[in-house]
């Protein structure tokens, strides 16, 4: 855009050029934030968080790793469900991604599943399979079929069609597929599927937190009861996997660790027939339905108090987290970034980049809580910077890659002229991507005791009061779907990738 | 010209959906005769041979711009891909584990003479952009049709080794129509030049019968001298000495 | 929604083929301490050894997470026997039926809860909860606890009239007794509702700091934590089966393995002690 003579002079965030319009975007974001955050209740609770603090930081610093149960086969189950959850995941999903485009149905279905998040799916399935492995794979299977279906899609359609073009007429629809669409997108699935792998070790770990005998199990217990000395082992223990993916989830053990982990799942349900028909044909339907009295689904629907106010505050939090995560990832990419500081700035940054997004939210907003007793504030704060932390992560390499033009500026101009416009359009992408992701967090963070949907799902699983429970995660996922649609519509374009972790070398801006 | 004729246009327009590219085209193509097909860079070269490779169906071999080719599968997957359709999905499926002998050895006939002898297993992601044009050419030598169509099919390989390639192609097919850059290639390696500039076929005659000027009518943009494009002719010129060309004019 | 019933139409067909494989007749226990949970396995799994010593039959403990979990586990016949607080048991009897209450607690058959507040309050303990608790904060322990929830609440009603939510200005629930005391002595919540002997075992331990909370009322007493057999254990593991656990469970002396629970001992118990609970749970909505 040169300013040529006879320009207007621009008022301030005027002007049409995409620098003006995504800072407008950003700004009405912060300002309607800002607008709604006097309804959120974010009160400090708790009297003296610092005392707290400080001995979370001591069972972290001086962790005590005897004090663990079992610690191995926790482990191992971790990993096992994690494994096999998502090849479970993969196995359906690929199948519906190449039904992806042409099926309005398989369409919806996939964005209904993977608007329930894992836990809540682990609780519905623990009704049925009960403290079962099944009930570990379910939980990530199915979410995980929809997101591999809609990903797989997206990346089976944007490979090259040259290749498909220059095939002889007449060819089949499977052998084209066999010998291009594959193997030329074969590379980015095979990525996309060791980063959900990835996430599939989270969600597993999180997975104690409702009862399954894997990491969380204990970490949740231990936190819980205060024995910081024990929960600060689980955590390391949880970082060590995590650090060494690279080096036991490698290409050459796949086949010999998938194997092997099939052993240490269990224990497997015996499957009640009856109550399990029972559970689908009954339990989950409001029995005025079931007998088709409509007044009576109507003094149902009344005699969920908490319904309004928790759905407002699912929506409040999932506002607040996106612009709070806005917030942090322009404050700490720039940290872990080549261009700004010195080696050791960088590397702490980096650490501490890692750190925040490595950490599941839910884990993140279970400390916070227990410093900061449990209004909105502490989940804000998990949310925000976990994928804050995890949006700036990727931005940062993003700014890696690029060469500034002119490297003699000083540090703000080369921030302000040369990278913050390019990577800014991907920044602002990745936020509207991960959206959905922080409003499904802000439903299952209620969970925690935050006042949001989850609290009161949870709320009806624990009185057994299936029925409710089921139409509020109903609920749930259609405010998920709503607000991806939202998102979608006001992303910018041309930045096409789904996951933010996906590919990151390859994330394409707007030119 | 009595030969047969292998296809006709008569007064047509191409283009994509509503969108036309080359107004009122008419031309034919004979029997035995090479053609090539000359114009700046999205003049519509591309655009022409997608609608005769439509019309020719079954009987045109492809070889389009860029390769299209699949990198990560082998030299020998790739040329195998030019007869897909001859196959079951199911056979082609084997074929991927394991190659069927008979292709395999066919496909080693045509590598050898290509200059991709030894690298049949090699996958193509790892080859140069010279080695990737063979592969290319290859497929479409594999497809075994009566007529070759080809966008720029030798344009990353040099002068010498594209004179080889445009040889095998003359000895296995019974006509060929190829987009190209080379205007000194067209002149004495093919039968005929036709030309495209502003939408339309402005020249078509026998190669014989033209000259280098000719051809650079073709060119408005580079005659404008704008600096790049001058120097781009003096590498097209230096890289394609008249000389080593001349005794390669016409057929044996 | 047709791709998750296809899904679950999936996990079906592999279930049974995978339950073959597992248990044949494994007896199974779940407990909750309402304390305590580190090592959890290994404690109860001295619990298990006893058992299978006096029983001669396989035993095995599962670990659960929550009274909830413990229900599900239990109606699932994941479980046959579970140690339950007082309403996750009248839950469990109402969804399995015939199961039994065997036996529970000396110290279950009056059972009482306490309400503690924080120093700052200004509050002192008496024979009703006083009227200067209105408008405070006030936090529960988990949501289906009796005496962490169903109890107090009940109590509460009574004495204020009104939902807890409209005496107090905020109300919460810590999750368990052991947080519900740290949460009220770190002053996040003004007041909390807690189990008589988790509170006094914290005291005893030193792990509290009395001068920053204390007892402000005692409730009335009530029955609480109980083992509930399945009604089919009779059926599954031979005639007499459900009066040889019973007196397994009376007959447990050993003090390492009581306190897990914690308790002194074990007495009889029955369904019908358990009434006043089922009937406060029903108005207080918390059943149907």
């Amino acid at each position: 855009m040169s300013l040529k003579y006879g320009d207007r002079y621009p008022g301030l965030l005027r002007g049409t050029g995409i620098g003006a319009r995504l800072a407008r975007h950003s700004l009405t974001l912060l300002a309607i934030t800002l607008l709604l955050m006097p309804l959120a209740d974010l009160h400090v609770l708790s009297r003296d968080p610092w005392a707290e603090l400080g001995r979370i930081a001591q069972g972290l610093l001086m962790p005590h790793f005897g004090s663990i149960d079992a610690p191995f086969k926790a482990l191992g189950l971790t990993v096992s469900v994690a494994l096999w959850g998502t090849l479970a995941g993969v196995v359906l999903g690929f199948p519906l991604a190449l039904l992806f485009s042409r099926s309005r149905l398989v369409r919806a279905g996939c964005a209904f599943v993977r608007a329930i998040h894992e836990l809540f799916w682990a609780l519905l399935f623990l009704q049925i399979f009960g403290l079962s492995a099944l009930t570990a794979l379910a939980a990530l299977a199915i979410p995980y079929a929809g997101i591999f279906a809609k990903v797989y899609a997206e990346i089976l359609e944007s490979t090259p069609s040259a290749a498909d073009d220059a095939l002889p007429q007449g060819t089949g629809r499977l052998s084209r597929f066999l010998y291009c669409e594959l193997p030329l997108a074969f590379g980015q699935l095979a990525a996309y599927t060791r980063y959900r792998f990835e996430c599939g070790l989270r969600a597993s770990v999180l997975l104690g937190f409702v009862g399954l005998p894997t990491l969380g199990f204990q970490l949740e217990s231990a936190f819980r009861e205060g024995r910081y000395f024990e929960a600060g082992a689980v955590m390391w223990l949880f970082y060590a996997l995590i650090a060494s993916l690279p080096w036991w989830a490698h290409r050459r053990l796949l086949l010999p660790l998938t194997l092997g982990s099939l052993l240490l799942l269990g224990p497997w349900p015996q499957i009640d027939g009856a109550l399990l028909w029972r559970f689908l044909s009954t339990d989950i339907w409001p029995a005025p339905l079931l007998s088709g009295d409509l007044p009576g689904l109507v003094a149902w629907a009344r005699d969920i108090p908490e319904l309004l106010p928790a759905i407002g505050n699912t929506l409040l939090l999932g506002l607040l987290g996106t612009a709070g995560s806005l917030v942090i990832a322009m404050l700490l990419w720039p940290l872990a970034s080549r261009h700004f500081g010195n080696r050791l700035t960088r590397a702490a940054g980096s650490g501490l980049l890692v750190f925040l997004r490595s950490t599941p939210e839910l884990m993140l907003a279970f400390v916070f809580l227990l410093l900061l007793g449990p209004s909105l504030l502490p989940a804000w704060l998990a949310l925000a910077l976990h994928n804050g932390a995890l949006i700036a992560f990727l931005v940062a390499r993003h700014a890696d890659s690029l060469e500034p033009g002119m490297p003699d500026l000083p540090a703000s101009g080369r921030l302000a002229y040369e990278l913050l416009p390019r990577v800014y359009p991907g920044l602002l992408a990745l936020l509207y991507y991960r959206a959905e992701v922080i409003l499904r967090e802000s439903a299952i963070l209620g969970m925690l005791g935050v006042a949001t949907l989850g609290y009161v799902i949870d709320d009806y699983f624990q009185t057994l009061m299936f029925d409710v429970a089921f139409a509020l995660l109903l609920i749930t996922a259609c405010l998920n779907v709503l607000v991806d649609a939202l998102a979608r519509r006001l992303r910018p374009r041309d930045v096409t990738h789904d996951d933010p972790c996906l590919r990151q070398e390859q994330l394409s801006y707007p030119r | 010209m009595t030969a047969e004729v292998l296809v006709e246009l008569d007064q047509e327009s191409l283009g994509y959906g509503d969108q036309v590219i080359i107004r009122d085209v008419s031309l034919s193509l004979h029997a035995g005769e090479r053609v090539a097909l000359l114009g700046e860079s999205g003049v519509g070269k591309s655009t022409l041979l997608a609608a005769l490779r439509q019309r020719l169906g079954q009987q045109a071999a492809w070889c389009p711009q860029h390769h299209g080719l699949v990198g990560p599968l082998s030299v020998y997957l790739n040329i195998y891909m030019g007869r897909l359709d001859q196959h079951s999905a199911l056979v082609n499926l084997w074929n991927l584990a394991r190659p069927l002998p008979r292709a395999w050895q066919e496909i080693a006939e045509l590598c050898g003479p290509l200059g991709l002898e030894g690298m049949m297993k090699r996958s193509v992601s790892r080859l140069s952009g010279g080695q990737r044009q063979r592969v290319a050419i290859g497929r479409a030598l594999h497809q075994q049709r009566d007529i070759f169509l080809g966008d720029e099919p030798v344009a990353s390989v040099d002068p010498h080794q594209a004179l080889g390639l445009l040889e095998m192609i003359d000895q296995r097919h019974r006509g060929s129509i190829i987009a190209l850059h080379q205007r000194e290639l067209a002149l004495t390696h093919f039968d005929r030049v036709w030309g495209l500039a502003d939408g339309r076929l402005v020249l078509d005659a026998p190669s014989n019968r033209l000259s280098l000027a000719d051809l650079d009518a073709l060119y408005p943009s580079a005659v404008a001298s704008l600096p790049e494009s001058t120097t781009v002719q003096a590498q097209e010129k230096s890289a394609t000495p008249e000389g080593s060309l001349r005794c390669h004019r016409g057929r044996s | 929604m047709r791709h998750t019933l296809s899904a679950l139409g999936l996990i079906l067909l592999a279930g049974p083929l995978a339950a073959t494989s597992a248990m044949a007749d494994t007896f199974r226990f779940t407990a909750i301490p309402d304390e305590d949970e580190s090592r959890l396995v290994e404690r109860f799994t001295k619990v298990a050894d006893y058992l299978e010593e006096q029983l001669g039959v396989d035993v095995e403990y599962v670990p659960v997470k929550s009274y909830g979990a413990a229900v599900t586990a239990f109606r699932n016949n994941q479980v046959q026997l579970a140690w339950f607080g007082g309403l996750s048991g009248v839950q469990a009897r109402r969804l399995v039926p015939d199961s039994v209450a065997l036996a529970q607690g000396a110290e279950d058959a009056a059972f009482t809860s306490y309400f503690i507040a924080h120093d700052s309050t200004g509050l002192e303990s008496g024979d009703e909860l006083p009227d200067a608790v209105e408008g405070m904060t006030f936090t529960f322990g988990a949501k289906t606890s009796t005496s962490g929830r169903l109890m107090p609440e009940h109590y509460l009603r009574q004495r204020f009239g009104a939902d807890p939510e409209e005496t107090f200005s905020r109300v919460g629930f810590s999750g368990d007794h052991s947080r519900t005391i740290a949460l009220v002595e770190a002053g996040t919540y003004d007041i909390g509702a807690v189990n008589f002997s988790v509170w006094d075992a914290a005291v005893e331990d030193g792990r509290v700091d009395t001068d920053k909370v204390q007892i402000i009322w005692t409730t009335p007493s009530y029955p609480d934590y109980q083992w509930t057999l399945r009604g089919d254990a009779d059926e599954r593991f031979g005639d007499g089966f459900t009066d040889d656990v019973r007196q397994v469970l009376l007959d447990m002396t050993d003090p390492e393995l009581l306190a897990s629970f914690p308790r002194s001992g074990f007495i009889p118990a029955d369904n019908s002690m358990y009434a006043p609970i089922e009937e406060v749970a029903e108005n207080l909505g918390l059943v149907r």
